[in-house]
């Protein structure tokens, strides 16, 4: 009898300091799209796991916040913070003027260095050369602002697709002369398959673009949350250290003011 | 809520060639579909009553279709598409081992302009025509099967063959109780051809998604072609009850 008293008493104790510990640390759901290896991906176990989750983990770390991580699809991204379903979006992100209307942006976290995937047979050498071809982008993405300021926005000769894979699948089989992309992102792809290999053009002229962490416009508090977080964690070298996680030592400065 | 004009009047070239695309893609898939449902239709209705003929017939027209049909009915379209444009494509005309380069049916420059210019479209119709004729072929079965067998015997005791009883009695009196279901399908067909955008191609779900990417809304493009594709649609069933009329006035005299 006693006993099944002292079981109940734990039980809500339990679930009364469970409560007041997460009363007192806020929680955040974040989104991320989950097909832009190596930012972000799903592993086996329906995780998602890249660089872009290491740095939302790090920055909840040092601002002391939980977070919940849910897989959301590129497509409507932006959406679900405006209807509340999610308070933070990482997701490869690149910060542009456009976006500015319908989100808030954090500082930049990640210079979007692009490049150009080519077959050998092609005779590309600078993004001018791009205006000769059919290229391929991935919908809204870095690469398709300045392939769009190239060749127009509603040029025929771009081709968007959903994500990356997609993207070098069409270019490896020829459906695209040639396709723009996070070096990042084209380099892992080419790692993953060694049979497609493909001709990369860099070239200065690409405007630099950064990614930054969206959230819903006007949600000022949590900017400030995650601009002091970023700076936190660039100044403690965790940023350079998740860098060199995924991708190598040149580890960027980034423009934190 | 606030409907931001400026993402459309951004991209509005886009959503008007967007518009153009899934005409001609719909059109194009309804005429080759019911085609393809026509000969699969008849197929799976073909049938003999005596000795080798009737098995031949089973086993080389009618199970395969059987077989067509209830495949391409229990995939997605949406699969069939992918899986037209990644597997199936590449493998007939990649410029670099496709088999109709390899086999010198097309040359390397016309596979690569194949591929480049209209690689998704091909890809789309083929997938939605594929589709659509095992839809159709089911409309045609039903449709041909309708009609009294009485007719049949009579058109066959006047000494016609098979094939011009089909052609000038079954099919004409099937066609009419068939038009309401291939209209249902043509409609269907145009809204399936949004799936196309997946793999690139620039109908008016890509429109919508290329503007919506861009502004980081999809509030405004997809209110947007919603509108658009039901005007489209709605007109679709306009011209498909007139159709029934003209046939049904046929009818009476």
């Amino acid at each position: 009898m006693y006993s099944k008293i002292i079981i109940r008493f734990f039980i809500i104790l339990s679930l009364f300091v469970s409560y007041t510990a997460s009363a007192e640390k806020p929680n955040y759901v974040v989104g991320s799209g989950g097909t832009y290896r190596p930012f972000e991906y799903e592993n086996s176990n329906k995780e998602l796991e890249g660089f872009d989750i290491d740095i939302i983990k790090a920055i909840a770390k040092v601002e002391d916040f939980n977070i919940t991580l849910i897989n959301t699809p590129w497509e409507g991204i932006f959406a679900t913070l405006d209807n509340g379903e999610r308070d933070i979006i990482i997701s490869g992100i690149t910060i542009t003027d456009k976006r500015k209307g319908t989100v808030d942006f954090s500082l930049p976290y990640f210079p979007a260095e692009q490049v150009i995937a080519t077959l050998p047979h092609y005779d590309i050498s600078s993004i001018e050369d791009l205006s000769n071809y059919t290229v391929g982008v991935v919908t809204g993405s870095t690469a398709d602002t300045v392939v769009s300021k190239i060749l127009g926005r509603n040029s025929s000769s771009i081709k968007r697709f959903d994500n990356t894979p997609l993207l070098l699948q069409e270019l490896y089989e020829e459906g695209i002369n040639a396709a723009v992309g996070d070096v990042g992102v084209v380099k892992f792809y080419m790692k993953m398959n060694p049979e497609k290999q493909f001709n990369l053009v860099y070239d200065n002229n690409f405007e630099q673009q950064f990614f930054g962490i969206a959230i819903a416009k006007g949600n000022t508090a949590l900017q400030e949350k995650l601009n002091s977080g970023l700076k936190k964690i660039a100044e403690n070298g965790t940023y350079a250290q998740i860098y060199q996680k995924w991708f190598d030592n040149s580890v960027p400065s980034l423009p934190l003011e | 809520m606030n409907f931001r004009w400026e993402i459309i009047k951004d991209y509005y070239p886009l959503f008007i060639e967007g518009g153009i695309m899934t005409i001609k893609c719909t059109l194009l898939c309804v005429i080759l579909g019911t085609c393809w449902g026509l000969i699969l239709g008849v197929g799976r209705t073909s049938h003999a009553k005596h000795g080798i003929s009737k098995y031949l017939l089973l086993l080389l027209v009618q199970w395969p279709v059987r077989i067509y049909v209830s495949a391409f009915r229990g995939t997605p379209l949406f699969v069939q598409i992918m899986v037209v444009h990644f597997v199936l494509m590449p493998f007939l005309i990649n410029p670099r081992d496709g088999l109709l380069v390899s086999d010198n049916l097309i040359s390397v420059e016309t596979a690569r302009v194949l591929r480049t210019q209209y690689g998704a479209f091909i890809s789309c119709v083929i997938a939605i025509t594929l589709n659509a004729g095992a839809y159709i072929s089911e409309i045609f079965r039903a449709g041909i099967q309708s009609i009294d067998k009485g007719q049949t015997e009579a058109a066959r005791s006047l000494g016609m063959s098979y094939f011009s009883t089909m052609r000038k009695v079954i099919l004409p009196q099937a066609f009419r109780r068939m038009l309401p279901p291939l209209g249902n399908n043509a409609i269907a067909i145009l809204k399936d051809s949004s799936l196309g955008a997946a793999i690139g191609l620039a109908d008016l779900a890509y429109a919508a998604r290329t503007a919506g990417a861009t502004y980081g809304s999809y509030t405004e493009p997809y209110l947007v072609i919603s509108v658009v594709y039901w005007c489209m649609t709605f007109l679709l069933s306009l011209l498909v009850q007139y159709m029934e009329k003209r046939f049904a006035k046929s009818d009476s005299h």
